[in-house]
C-alpha cells in the first residue's frame, strides 16, 4: 500500500505540531493582534469615506474576507522555503533524498499534518466565532463544499510556488531575501492582505491571469457567495485545477535541475 | 562470493569558484566565472562482498565521504562506474534507498520532537517493512540493547550517544542489504563506543548486512573490521587485510613522558638510553615510539622510572594519520 507511506507522514506531522502547545498558543495570540490592526485600519478606510459601500464591498464584508483571509493564511503557511533551504545548506537534504520516496511527495506529506492541525487550531476556531458573531452573514450550504475543493487545491498551488522559491534558493545560496520577496508577493496578490475588489482594474486583470489569486481570493469567494451561478463555481474550480496541474509540472522540472546541480556539485 | 559493491576507476571532480579576499574581491566574485576543478576522488577501485565489515580510513578531506555519497546515490560520479547490488546508485537513487542504510555521525535521520518509536513506526511505513519483519527486528534490538527507556524519549532529549545508538537502530530497521556508518563513534565516551561497537558486530553477524565504516577511531577498526580502505587526497593508498597492516604498524605505540629538569637535556638522556627507538619532544613532553616487538611499554617506561623524575605520562596508539603518514614515507610491502 503506496498510500500508508504518506498517511503515515500526515500522521508523523500531526504528532509534532502537538508538541508544541505553546507555539500554538502564542501563534493564536499573534493572530489576535493583528486582526485588531486589521479591524482598526479599515475602519479608518471605511470611515473617511463618503459611502458605506467600497468597490461593492460594505466593512463587514471586508472584515469578514480578510478575517478568513488570516485563518487561511494561517493553516495553508508552510515555510518550505526555508526548511529546504536549510536543509540544502546544512546538507541534510542527504538524508531525505535517501529516503525511498519522492522529494517533492516526501516533503508535501510531512507537511501535511500541521495542516490538519492548523485547520482545527485556528480555521475552524475563527470560522465558527465569525459566523456567530456575523449572524448568518457567511452563508452554509454547498458552497461548504466548493470551498474545502478549493482550499485543497490551494495548498497544493501553494505548496508548488513554496518549492519552486525554495529551488531557486539552491542556486541563490541565500533564502532570507528571496523567502521575503515571495511572501510579499504572494500575500499581495492572492489577495490575502487586500481583497482584490480593491486593486486598480489593469492590476485586477493582471492579477487574473496569475496563480496568486487560486490561492486565497478563490476559495474565500467561493465561499462568502451564498448562491454562486454554476459557471462560477465551475470557472474558479477549473482555473484553479489547471494551476494546480501547471505549477505541479513546473516544480517537477526545477528539482530536477536543482536535483542535478545537488548530485553534480554537492548542493 | 558475489560482490554486493563494485566501484570502477571512479573519480569525482567539483567545481569551486575561486574567491577573492576582502570586499572588493567578494563584489567581483558575484560575476566571476573563474572556477578551478577540485578533484576529490581519484580513481578509485574496489570490490566488497556481502557481509564484509570494510573500514575505510582517512584524514580529514580525504574523500571518504564524497565516495560514500557516490555510493548512496547522491552524488554522481564524474567518470568512471559504480554498480550496488548491480544497480546504478545514481540513475536507480529511490530504489537503490530501499536496500541501504545511512548513519552520518553528525546528523541524525530521526524525528527530533517524537519519540523514538514514532520514528520507528514512520520508517516502517516508508521502507514498507512488514509487520512480522518489524517486530522480530525490535525483538531482536531488544536482546542487544536496552531500547525500553529509549523508545518512548524524544530524540531531542537524548544525549549524543543515545541518539546515534537510535540512529544506528533507524539505519538497520528495514533489514538493508549494506549499511553506510559515517564516523558513528565520533564524540562519544569510550562505554558507548563499545556498545555500539558490539551492535554493529551483532547486527552484521546475524543479518549478514554489508558495512562501510568510516571513522578516525582506530579502536573502531580493530573491533569490528577483517579489512581496511584507506584513502588520502583522493587517492586509494591500502586496500588489504588489517592483519597485514597491523604486522606492520600495529606494534608501534607512542609513550609520552614529563619528567622533572631540563627538557632538552632529559630528551637527550632518553635517546642515548633507547637508540633504537625514535625520541623527540613537543612542549612538555617528551615521546618515545616504542615498536612493541623490540621492547614492551611496559619495559621503557620501568626503565624510564629509574633513571627520570617522571611527574606525568600518556600512551597514545598510532593514528590513522600516524599510518598515512609511515605509508607515505615507507610504503606498504
Amino acid at each position: 500500500m503506496k498510500i500508508k507511506k504518506y498517511l503515515s507522514l500526515t500522521r508523523a506531522g500531526i504528532l509534532e505540531s502537538l508538541q508544541f502547545r505553546m507555539s500554538l498558543l502564542i501563534m493564536a495570540a499573534g493572530n489576535l493582534l493583528y486582526l485588531i490592526v486589521v479591524y482598526f485600519l479599515w475602519k479608518a478606510i471605511y470611515a473617511s469615506s463618503p459611502t458605506d459601500v467600497v468597490n461593492g464591498m460594505t466593512f463587514s464584508d471586508t472584515l469578514i474576507y480578510l478575517v478568513l483571509a488570516t485563518a487561511l493564511f494561517n493553516f495553508m503557511e508552510m515555510y518550505v522555503v526555508w526548511e529546504i533551504g536549510r536543509n540544502i545548506q546544512s546538507g541534510k537534504i542527504v538524508l531525505d533524498l535517501l529516503k525511498p520516496v519522492d522529494f517533492r511527495r516526501y516533503m508535501f506529506w510531512s507537511y501535511s499534518g500541521s495542516f490538519v492541525v492548523n485547520f482545527v487550531t485556528t480555521f475552524l476556531p475563527t470560522f465558527i466565532v465569525v459566523c456567530i458573531v456575523t449572524n448568518g452573514a457567511v452563508p452554509l450550504g454547498l458552497n461548504l463544499l466548493y470551498f474545502a475543493a478549493a482550499v485543497v487545491m490551494a495548498i497544493v498551488i501553494n505548496y508548488s510556488i513554496d518549492f519552486i522559491v525554495a529551488t531557486i534558493c539552491l542556486f541563490t545560496e541565500s533564502i532570507w531575501g528571496i523567502n521575503i520577496m515571495k511572501q510579499v508577493v504572494v500575500l499581495l496578490l492572492s489577495g490575502a492582505t487586500i481583497p482584490i475588489a480593491f486593486f486598480p482594474e489593469t492590476l485586477k486583470t493582471v492579477v487574473y491571469y496569475l496563480p496568486f489569486q487560486s490561492i486565497y481570493n478563490a476559495p474565500l469567494t467561493l465561499l462568502l457567495d451564498g448562491s454562486p451561478s454554476a459557471g462560477k463555481v465551475l470557472g474558479t474550480l477549473g482555473l484553479q485545477l489547471f494551476w494546480c496541474v501547471f505549477m505541479t509540472a513546473v516544480s517537477r522540472i526545477f528539482w530536477k535541475v536543482s536535483l542535478r546541480q545537488i548530485t553534480v556539485n554537492g548542493g | 562470493m558475489e560482490n554486493i559493491i563494485e566501484i570502477k576507476n571512479v573519480t569525482k571532480e567539483f567545481k569551486v569558484l575561486n574567491r577573492r579576499e576582502g570586499l572588493k574581491g567578494s563584489l567581483k566574485d558575484l560575476f566571476s566565472r573563474d572556477y578551478k576543478t577540485v578533484r576529490a576522488v581519484d580513481n578509485v577501485s574496489m570490490n566488497i562482498t556481502q557481509g564484509e565489515i570494510v573500514g575505510y580510513l582517512g584524514p580529514n578531506g580525504a574523500g571518504k565521504s564524497t565516495t560514500i555519497k557516490m555510493m548512496t546515490g547522491v552524488l554522481e560520479p564524474t567518470s568512471g562506474e559504480i554498480l550496488i547490488n548491480g544497480r546504478s546508485p545514481y540513475k536507480n537513487r529511490s530504489k537503490n534507498a530501499q536496500e541501504i542504510g545511512v548513519v552520518f555521525g553528525q546528523r541524525s535521520q530521526l524525528w527530533w520532537a517524537l519519540p523514538l518509536i514514532e520514528s520507528f513506526k514512520l520508517l516502517k511505513d516508508i521502507y514498507m517493512i512488514s509487520d512480522a519483519d518489524y517486530d522480530n527486528m525490535l525483538k531482536f534490538y531488544q536482546s542487544q540493547v536496552d531500547i525500553e527507556p529509549l523508545l518512548h524519549k524524544t530524540v531531542r532529549q537524548m544525549s549524543l550517544g543515545q541518539r546515534t545508538l537510535s540512529d544506528i537502530l533507524a539505519a538497520f530497521l528495514h533489514d538493508p542489504k549494506i549499511v553506510f556508518l559515517d564516523e558513528p563513534t565520533i564524540g562519544l565516551d569510550v562505554s558507548m563506543k563499545s556498545k555500539i561497537r558490539t551492535l554493529i558486530h551483532a547486527l552484521n553477524k546475524e543479518k549478514n548486512t554489508t558495512v562501510i565504516l568510516t571513522t578516525h577511531d582506530m579502536g573502531d577498526v580493530d573491533a569490528l573490521c577483517q579489512r581496511i580502505v584507506i584513502i588520502d587526497k583522493g587517492k586509494m593508498l591500502y586496500d588489504n587485510d588489517i592483519s597485514h597492516l597491523k604486522g606492520f604498524f600495529g606494534s608501534y605505540r607512542t609513550l609520552k613522558i614529563r619528567a622533572d629538569g631540563d627538557l632538552a637535556q632529559q630528551t637527550e638522556l632518553v635517546k642515548k638510553e633507547f637508540p633504537d627507538f625514535s625520541v623527540a619532544s613537543d612542549e612538555d613532553w617528551i615521546s618515545v615510539l616504542v615498536d612493541e616487538e623490540k621492547a614492551k611499554v611496559m619495559e621503557v617506561l620501568g626503565k624510564l622510572q629509574s633513571t627520570h623524575n617522571i611527574r606525568d605520562m600518556k600512551l597514545e596508539e598510532i593514528s590513522t594519520e600516524d599510518v598515512i603518514k609511515k605509508i607515505y614515507e615507507e610504503g606498504v610491502k
